[in-house]
């Protein structure tokens, strides 16, 4: 067939160990599927959500049991920014593992972990955008940890919140911040993202000199398999949203019995660490610390051999591998510490 | 690869097709939007069964949730009943004032006689102040009988009793072993307590206590039966400061009355407890009261008077008076400008009696409908003194053997 | 004096000003982020007639969270703000505790233990002439 849009958008040809499912695991490109899954979802969601504190659980309500499909629209979006969230770390941890981030992609590795923590931003805002009964503690907790920062604390919590008691005012902003203030950033540094890696020469392989396998796939055959993922990915999805819905609470008015005080499951761990003390150390300095820690990797380690980029758990590159799984198992551990005690 | 994407495809249309299937399957909603509020409720789509409460109370009108509270809009059962008042219960004490209260109902003036609510949380069914001043003070623990406790807190702020408010008794906090054993046995028989297990045991709590005759009815034609759920379930020893439960349901009601050197009348065990016993005495007068004694007060001279009396009446002049209110709620008669009903002491109407033109009196039973024709002690040959007139002198004669 | 060329030194220039301006833009947005348009939160409330709250009572407020107590040395309120990170203490058997990330307070406000470490505030209650009584969160 004669190569369309979608076909133009990739080179005419890549390597074909860039294309591996065993490689890369197609975790970079689902994550890509996920976002204009959400994207769709959450325009169709604008139709009847209303942001007004006194109505906006009554508008998820209805979208969830009186809009037809609109349970199913909910339930898609829901489960798409929980698995975009997994489906980034596991790319987050795949381009650890296989050595991906070393120079030129140093910086596109920036990018991404930027990206990754607009996507738990993202999920965050949208969990409370329910505005139910059980979104207030997280809220009230998450946002009272900017006020702990020193000199800008209460900078940082009005621009985050605008001010205010954030589960009676803190609605509006976050509403805004979710459909426009972090989509817009993250749709500008996803595209940023995806040039950098064109320009970065691709998905990282080593050098054709060091490289096992040189044959070359079609960017028809890259479409056919990016569509096989998708239609996968899809399937997936429907299936969840249709057997598991999103969760859903009783609307929160001033006079509400609050729910349960605990987090949305992707800051269990930092609600676990919160109860060893201080709340900037454990809320604020240590999560920040261990991010800071992930963004810089590429800097702080000798550069990984150019045969072993694109390989499973190189030896070059161990520290870094090491470092990373370290972290990964500590928010593990600590998330599940949470359902012991 | 062709073949994969066909039939990668193919699945894709059989999730699709499959959950639209599985999102169908869901009951269609059934709205409702009652004419009180306006706002639509969907209780209906899983409750379309459910009655009208009562003639006063039409589901259209109130719909479910400015009684019941819950969350509207849910088709999900969980969700839905999550924020409902009082579980299945919403005239619970706890939450009255919110599910039957308001000043358009049952909570507002009492120039309107719209203080229901006020009244049955100060009441003494509610507040048992009597007894727990009683045992307190039996015991040792109040030097008088001054009610300083009720099964919950509550206050009276215009009080004509001299009591402005009552503590919550704490059984636990009473240094008293009696006290506190009383406080385990022999507090389950008021208004805001939840019964012990077991159907013999069972009735409601709150405004249904005595109003709920049905699943879902409420009614001001109470049988004897309501009342029994709580005024014969036994009998209590002081000694032991037990409460000793009947198992059975009583059904002869003369011979299953559980004191047994009670004695009765034939009215007394013919007719039911409402067609005697007014509101403001099961009900409360809106004040705290220290004692039973200071509010309950119908006597056989309230509707036969005594040999140099004839019983209080009252000629209906008024539209706007109470009795047509209350004859409507259960209609049993009908009343009509001009009429002479017998009124109580306190002026109360026992709407349900009625002059006749002989100079006899008759009553219509609240709930039996049954009609009784009844003369006054004057010019009878009643010999009591006059000074004598308390009802346990009346029944020196008239009680029936058992 | 090093030599700087002028296509140089207009190129630094034309650079120096779009970071200028760039870091102009940046800053004026932090700054039309950083404003509160909701009216400042009530710190006066109304808790009505002092005869509503007998001697020797503690009653638990819903609004502002609190616990009012009458002793005989007259009203005084109780925060039950956590003081680690703001969610509401419910009442339990020594005292207090959080349901957020556990920390626990006696009956008269004291940390037992933690992660908090400031004991819950005092509140001021006044007894206006009226015989009313106001709570003041600040």
């Amino acid at each position: 067939m004669r190569p369309s849009f979608f076909h133009h958008l990739h080179p005419p040809t890549i390597p074909a160990t860039q294309a591996r499912w065993r490689y890369t695991l197609g975790a970079g490109g689902t994550a890509i599927f996920l976002v204009l899954i959400l994207g769709v979802t959450g325009i169709l969601e604008l139709f009847y959500y209303n942001p007004t504190p006194a109505q906006a659980a009554l508008s998820v309500q209805t979208i969830t049991y009186l809009v037809p499909f609109g349970g199913f629209i909910r339930n898609v979006h829901y489960w798409a920014a929980q698995f975009l969230l997994i489906v980034s770390a596991i790319h987050l941890l795949r381009v650890v593992f296989t050595a991906a981030y070393s120079s030129p992609r140093r910086f596109n590795y920036l990018l991404g972990v930027c990206l990754f923590v607009l996507v738990i931003l993202l999920d965050f805002t949208g969990y409370v955008l329910r505005w139910d009964v059980d979104i207030c503690y997280p809220l009230l907790t998450g946002t009272n940890l900017l006020k702990t920062v020193p000199v800008v604390g209460n900078f940082l919590y009005r621009i985050a919140v605008g001010g205010g008691e954030a589960c009676s005012t803190g609605l509006l902003r976050f509403y805004i911040w979710h459909i426009f203030g972090l989509t817009i950033t993250a749709i500008i540094l996803t595209v940023w993202h995806a040039f950098r890696v064109r320009r970065d020469g691709g998905i990282a392989v080593p050098p054709p000199q060091l490289r096992k396998d040189i044959t070359r796939i079609s960017r028809n055959e890259l479409v056919r398999r990016e569509v096989l993922a998708m239609f996968l990915v899809g399937i997936a999805l429907i299936i969840l949203s249709m057997l598991i819905p999103a969760p859903i609470a009783a609307a929160m008015t001033e006079k509400s019995i609050l729910g349960e005080a605990r987090a949305p499951w992707f800051f269990l761990w930092i609600q676990q660490m919160l109860k060893w003390g201080n709340p900037f150390l454990f809320g604020v300095l240590i999560p920040f610390g261990m991010l800071v820690l992930v963004a810089l990797l590429p800097y702080m380690f000798p550069r990984p051999a150019a045969g072993d980029i694109g390989q499973w758990f190189p030896k070059s590159n161990r520290l870094a591998q090491i470092v990373i799984g370290v972290i990964a198992v500590i928010v593990l551990v600590l998330t599940l510490l949470t359902f012991i005690s | 690869m062709k073949k994969t994407l066909t039939l990668a495809s193919g699945s894709l249309l059989l999730a699709l097709v499959f959950s639209w299937w599985w999102t169908s399957r869901q009951p269609s909603p059934v709205e409702l939007i009652p004419t009180l509020t306006g706002q639509p409720e969907y209780c209906l789509t899983c409750h379309a069964d459910v009655p009208d409460i009562s003639p006063s109370h039409p589901n259209n009108t109130f719909g479910c949730v400015s009684c019941h509270g819950g969350e509207r809009l849910a088709l999900n059962a969980d969700l839905a009943h999550s924020t409902m008042r009082g579980g299945a219960n919403p005239s619970d004490l706890s939450v009255a004032g919110i599910s039957c209260g308001g000043s358009n109902c049952h909570s507002g003036s009492e120039a309107d006689d719209r203080n229901h609510i006020q009244r049955v949380m100060t009441s003494v069914q509610s507040t048992y102040a009597g007894a727990i001043a009683n045992i307190r003070f039996s015991f040792g623990a109040q030097p008088d009988l001054i009610p300083r406790f009720g099964t919950n807190a509550v206050t009276d702020e215009q009080t004509q009793t001299g009591i402005t408010s009552l503590s919550a008794f704490k059984p636990l906090s009473e240094s008293n072993p009696f006290i506190q054993k009383f406080g385990e046995n022999c507090l389950t028989c008021h208004v805001n307590a939840v019964r012990g297990d077991g159907k013999a045991n069972e009735r409601q709590t709150g405004c249904a206590a005595c109003h709920a005759t049905a699943k879902h009815t409420l009614s001001t034609a109470i049988p004897y039966t309501q009342c029994n759920a709580c005024h014969n379930r036994g009998n209590y020893d002081l000694r032991t400061m037990t409460f000793i439960e009947r198992t059975d349901h009583p059904t002869n009601r003369l011979q299953d009355y559980y004191q047994p050197i009670a004695q009765f009348t034939k009215c007394e065990y013919t007719l039911d407890c409402v067609d005697c016993h007014t509101r403001d005495e099961a009900m409360g007068d809106g004040d705290l009261h220290a004692n039973q004694k200071d509010i309950q007060y119908i006597q056989c001279k309230t509707c036969h008077g005594t040999p140099t009396e004839l019983p209080l009446t009252k000629t209906i002049a008024d539209p706007n008076d109470i009795v047509f209110r209350l004859a409507m709620l259960n209609p049993v008669l009908e009343l009509k400008m001009g009429d002479t009903v017998l009124v109580t002491e306190k002026g109360e109407p026992l709407w349900n009696t009625r002059v006749v033109s002989d100079g006899t009196y008759e009553m219509i039973g609240k709930v039996t409908r049954q009609q009784f024709a009844f003369r006054p002690v004057m010019g009878s040959h009643c010999t009591q003194s006059g000074k004598d007139q308390s009802s346990a002198y009346c029944h020196e004669c008239h009680s029936v053997e058992r | 004096m090093s030599e700087l060329s002028r296509r140089d030194f207009l190129k630094l220039a034309r650079n120096g000003f779009l970071y200028l301006s760039g870091a102009l833009a940046l800053g004026g947005l932090l700054r039309f982020l950083d404003f509160d348009p909701n009216p400042a939160p009530i710190t006066e409330f109304d808790l009505g007639p002092a005869s509503n709250y007998p001697l020797n009572s503690r009653t638990v407020l819903s609004e502002p969270p609190a616990v009012l107590l009458h002793t005989d040395k007259g009203f005084s309120a109780l925060s039950l703000v956590c003081t680690h990170l703001g969610c509401t203490v419910k009442s339990d058997a020594q005292g207090f505790a959080c349901p957020c990330h556990g920390s626990h307070f006696d009956a008269n406000g004291n940390v037992l233990h933690g992660p908090a470490i400031k004991h819950l505030q005092t509140l001021r209650v006044e007894l206006t002439d009226e015989d009313n009584l106001k709570l003041f969160t600040a």
